[in-house]
């Protein structure tokens, strides 16, 4: 599904220059669940941005599916990221202003789904993650781990191919985070494959495979199962 | 899609109440003051322009050259109308009117009609005023034929049917009928009046013979066009009419008349011609920038806050991007809210625009509009404007907004851009000149009005009561009655006043080369007692006496405007020169120093005193301030015994001086009221921002809090950036507003300067505004708990 070679990226600020990813290969499989380790600052996130087709990389080449995207411009990434991939967030991410419902049908909005359409789909992600009783009360009202439950959802809603997430369980309690692991490990049972940066040894157990990274590099790849 | 935009934008008013109130309220006072002053100016701009002819119609004006001077009057001679058409195959029609107050009587029901004016036979024909009744071919045709107004009509025949009735007019009693009822005169007409007699009463009756008077002026003449008649064409061609019809005249006086032709629609606005009675285009100006200005800091308001707010949004930008959005669907997203806020504002400001218009007639000193739902055109411009800003306003903050990467954002390290900032301080200064600029210019039109209120006039305005006679026979005798009454100190009989109209008297005096130099003298008609009851000042030769009987008949008095005139640089060397005026010859006996006979916008013309009981109408009389009221009951008194005939009416002179300044008054009180509201929504803005900057920085006062910063330290901290941009301003502000100020006291003769402390008043009004919206945050910020404030992050 992924795979890419020779990836660059570099911020240039005033002062300094950060080469946060260095000359980087990596390939990700169809239904494959991988987590991503590596210390602060190694460039993870960076890697999962240009993974979810948010930010573009400097230099190397980026496969998705087969199709170079790498040059793709902000519409057509834009475009290619709506049908195809889900994020989840540490800090969440929801809107404040809309409620557990709104804010999950927003993807469906966006890709254009009929408003019946979009009611049965909602109703069944949001019934899947157990925050159907809780559909019309708005993010701050909930705890920590229902937000991200409802994160996990609107990720979900439209099917994506694959889901990226970025510390998912870094403002979770274990319990709260384990119901989040475990509703991922699901999700990607059902097929979608999953890219996830994690700080934990325990989160990346659920992985079929993890990828140290330093500097900018990948270092190794344990395959778990 | 649009309902959760709606949704979304909703509440994100409700969640920023105070944020949403101040945008929507400072938009709403912006479009409510832009509305208002839209249909002011559309009321002016709409004078005239009812008559069905209206680009057809010209107004015949005359520049009167005299060997000394020349004058610019408002009408032609009494004969250009009536022989002009003859001469011209392209003039359909010419017609006359002049100004009259005549008597009018019905049985026991008098009136005084102050409103008349004397109209040839085709003024129906060249207007567009309608009649109700009558033929408007005919109405005026016949002399003593009188057309009254729907309401005049009223007060002398109620319900009853007033054609054919017939009323006196005059003490002359000449019983006269009435023809034709026409509708109420529009306000937004030059032409006013209640009463309109046929001008066959004056040229068959009253003053037989004035239609070949080449040399006799004071009519309004107007001229209809036949279609496609170029007035420019035609107005070349008067001159040669001119001598033709009444050169040897003209040589022989040595007065040459020079004919315009004014279009009627630029009469009201732009002719120079009526002194300061009707409109004036630099004010309608004026007030179009102020309105424009107005709506400027309201939309800088809107795009201010809604930028500055743009850090908190960024995060549902961000996430709504990664769910899928593109960057026009957001821009679209922000634009509808901004256009959402512009409509709530538009139905605001058409709540408070039908409340205020009341108020806003009485301020402009007419009815401009009875109720704004009978413009639904202007209505729609106004919502064409609300949308237009609500575009104009979003489209910034929404490209700001929709360009923002969520990689950024969603790291939360988001900062603004410099370039926001910058843009931001541009809007507030920008603002803010506005504002300072319009408190400038308040200060100088109330200066101003103030200096010419306060200004000395030469003569003593206090404590004089006026009665106007008309002329009546019985005056002299009223006059010797009332000066008998207790609490009246003096009284003297003149044919003018001070603020009032006088005749121009064609005149020769005996310049310093000894010939006769021919000149047009403006000229009291006075009495012995006059000068010395208004406390003018002789400065060379005597006053009026009676010990000089020929003072009835062979003395003049100039003021000093007229001595320099004939060539006298001291007031000695005139007395004892001659003058002939009028048919009256003789020596000149004083000079009297310059007083204003006229409003302070004119220069003092040269002025002739003259004995001339015939030409004496007005009584003044000097009255005690104690029992005042008693005292004009006694007058009255007396007026209803001597002359019975007519209603009973006075005036005090320093309120009747003071009325010549009614439209700059008002001028400066609806100056006055917009510089506040400007300064009002500008202060709303720098009270949103304020609140916004400070909230954004709650975490470092408390911070500093902590670290032992006092409540005064934090206040410096977060006003001291606000108050330079109004300092920015001021630099700004000042020299423009000097400029056009200048420019404006310009238009008055006598004036005063734009002085410096004008300036400091402002600065440190709008310094204080400023400080004190600012602090009021700040204050707030700077006293909370520093535990509360560092929890909330
Ligand atoms: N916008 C940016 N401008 C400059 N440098 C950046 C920017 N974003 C990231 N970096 C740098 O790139 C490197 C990689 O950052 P990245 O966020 O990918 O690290 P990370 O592995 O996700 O760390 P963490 O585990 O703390 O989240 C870091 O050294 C960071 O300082
Ligand atoms: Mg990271």
């Amino acid at each position: 599904m992924i795979k890419i070679s020779q990836l660059e990226k570099i911020y240039r600020t005033e002062e300094v220059e950060t080469i946060a990813l260095n000359k980087l290969n990596m390939e990700v499989n169809d239904g494959e669940f991988v987590a991503v380790m590596g210390p602060s600052g190694c460039g993870k996130s960076t890697l999962l941005n240009i993974l979810g087709l948010l930010d573009d990389p400097d230099a190397g080449s980026f496969m998705f599916n087969n199709i170079e995207v790498a040059h793709f411009n902000e519409r057509k990434r834009a475009d290619l990221r709506k049908h195809n991939i889900g994020f989840v967030f540490q800090s969440f991410n929801l809107i404040d202003e809309l409620t557990v419902f709104e804010n999950v049908e927003l993807p469906l909005i966006y890709t254009g789904v009929k408003s019946a359409d979009r009611k049965k789909r909602v109703e069944a992600v949001l019934d899947k993650v157990q925050i159907m009783h809780r559909r019309n009360h708005y993010p701050q009202q909930l705890s920590g781990g229902q937000q991200q439950r409802v994160a996990v959802a609107r990720a979900v809603v439209n099917n994506p191919k694959l889901i990226l997430a970025d510390e998912p369980t870094g403002n979770l309690d274990s319990s709260n985070g384990n119901e989040v692991m475990q509703l991922l490990t699901e999700l990607n049972e059902q097929g979608t494959t999953i890219v996830m940066v994690t700080h934990s040894e325990h989160d990346a157990r659920y992985s079929h495979r993890i990828i140290r990274m330093l500097d900018g590099q990948t270092v190794t790849q344990n395959i778990l199962i | 899609m649009l309902k959760n935009y709606l949704k979304v934008a909703f509440r994100n008013l409700w969640r920023h109440r105070i944020f949403s109130f101040i945008n929507i309220m400072g938009l709403t006072v912006g479009l409510t003051a832009f509305f208002l002053i839209f249909m002011y100016v559309k009321f002016e701009l709409s004078y005239d322009s009812f008559h069905p002819n209206a680009d057809r119609i010209y107004r015949v004006v005359c520049d009167l050259k005299t060997p000394t001077e020349t004058i610019n009057a408002d009408g032609p001679s009494w004969a250009i109308a009536p022989h002009i058409k003859n001469d011209f195959p392209e003039i359909e029609s010419a017609i006359r009117y002049t100004n009259a107050s005549l008597l009018v009587r019905k049985g026991d029901i008098k009136f005084q009609e102050d409103n008349t004016l004397f109209a040839d036979s085709a003024f129906f024909h060249v207007f567009g005023f309608k009649l109700l009744k009558g033929n408007p071919a005919t109405v005026l045709k016949d002399k003593f034929s009188i057309v009254l107004t729907e309401t005049a009509a009223k007060k002398y025949f109620g319900k009853t049917n007033p054609i054919g009735q017939t009323v006196l007019l005059t003490d002359g009693n000449f019983p006269s009928t009435i023809t034709g009822i026409m509708e109420d005169m529009p306000e937004n007409s030059i032409v006013k009046a209640d009463m309109l007699v046929s001008m066959t009463t004056l040229t068959e009756d009253f003053n037989k013979g004035i239609d070949d008077q080449w040399g006799n002026y004071g009519n309004r003449t107007y001229l209809l066009l036949k279609p496609g008649t170029s007035a420019k064409a035609l107005q070349a061609k008067l001159p040669a009419f001119l001598e033709k019809r009444n050169g040897d005249e003209m040589k022989k006086f040595q007065m040459y008349p020079t004919l315009f032709l004014e279009p009627l629609r630029d009469v009201y606005l732009r002719s120079t011609r009526d002194g300061s009675k009707t409109g004036n285009i630099t004010n309608v100006y004026i007030f179009s920038i102020v309105a424009v200005f107005i709506l400027l800091i309201a939309c800088f308001n809107f795009v201010n806050l809604t930028t500055a707010r743009s850090t908190e949004r960024a995060k549902e930008v961000g996430i709504r991007k990664v769910v899928g959005a593109g960057k026009f669907q957001l821009a679209r997203q922000f634009i509808g809210e901004s256009i959402i806020l512009c409509l709530i504002a538009f139905i605001l400001s058409v709540i408070f625009s039908a409340l205020l218009l009341p108020l806003f007639n009485q301020l402009s000193g007419k009815i401009i509009s009875h109720n704004i739902f009978s413009h639904p055109a202007y209505l729609l411009l106004l919502f064409l404007t609300s949308i237009a800003i609500g575009i104009l306003a979003g489209i910034y903050p929404a490209l700001v907004l929709s360009s923002f990467q969520p990689v950024t954002v969603l790291k939360g390290r988001f900062a603004t851009g410099v370039k926001g900032i910058l843009l931001r301080k541009g809007l507030v200064v920008t603002q803010f000149t506005i504002s300072i600029a319009l408190i400038i210019a308040t200060i100088v039109v109330y200066n101003q009005m103030n200096f010419m209120r306060s200004q000395d006039l030469g003569f003593n305005k206090d404590q004089k009561l006026i009665l106007d006679t008309h002329g009546d026979s019985s005056k002299t005798a009223l006059m010797q009655k009332v000066s008998t009454l207790p609490g009246v100190l003096s009284t003297s009989m003149s044919g003018s006043v001070p603020g009032g109209g006088n005749p121009g008297a064609y005149s020769q005096v005996e310049n310093t080369k000894g010939e006769m130099q021919i000149a047009n003298l403006d000229l009291y008609f006075v009495d012995y007692d006059y000068i010395p009851q208004y406390k003018m000042k002789i400065i060379a030769g005597r006053a009026f006496s009676r010990d000089f009987g020929s003072d009835t008949t062979q003395a003049m008095i100039v003021n000093e405007a007229a001595m320099k005139m004939f060539g006298y640089t001291t007031p000695q060397q005139i007395i004892g020169k001659k003058f002939d005026q009028w048919g009256r010859k003789g020596m000149i006996i004083g000079v009297v120093k310059d007083f204003h006979f006229r409003s302070l916008q004119e220069v003092i013309k040269p002025l002739s005193l003259r004995i001339e009981p015939n030409g004496c109408s007005l009584i003044t009389a000097n009255v005690s301030p104690k029992n005042l009221p008693s005292t004009i009951a006694s007058i009255e008194n007396a007026w209803k015994t001597m002359i019975p005939n007519r209603p009973f009416s006075y005036y005090f002179l320093d309120e009747f001086f003071d009325k010549q300044y009614r439209s700059e008054d008002r001028f400066g009180r609806l100056f006055l009221n917009f510089a506040v509201l400007a300064i009002f929504i500008s202060c709303l803005g720098l009270l949103g921002l304020a609140s916004y900057s400070t909230m954004q920085r709650t975490k470092e006062i408390g911070v500093r809090k902590v670290m032992g910063a006092s409540v005064s330290n934090i206040v410096n901290l977060l006003s001291k950036d606000f108050l330079r941009l109004v300092l920015i301003s001021f630099v700004i502000a000042g020299p423009l507003a000097w400029y056009f100020m200048n420019k404006w006291l310009h238009g008055f003769a006598y004036r005063t300067n734009v002085s410096w402390w004008i300036f400091v008043a402002a600065g440190i009004t709008a310094l204080l505004i400023a400080l004190l919206t600012v602090s009021f945050q700040a204050i707030k910020a700077a006293v909370a708990n520093p535990v509360n404030s560092l929890r909330s992050e």
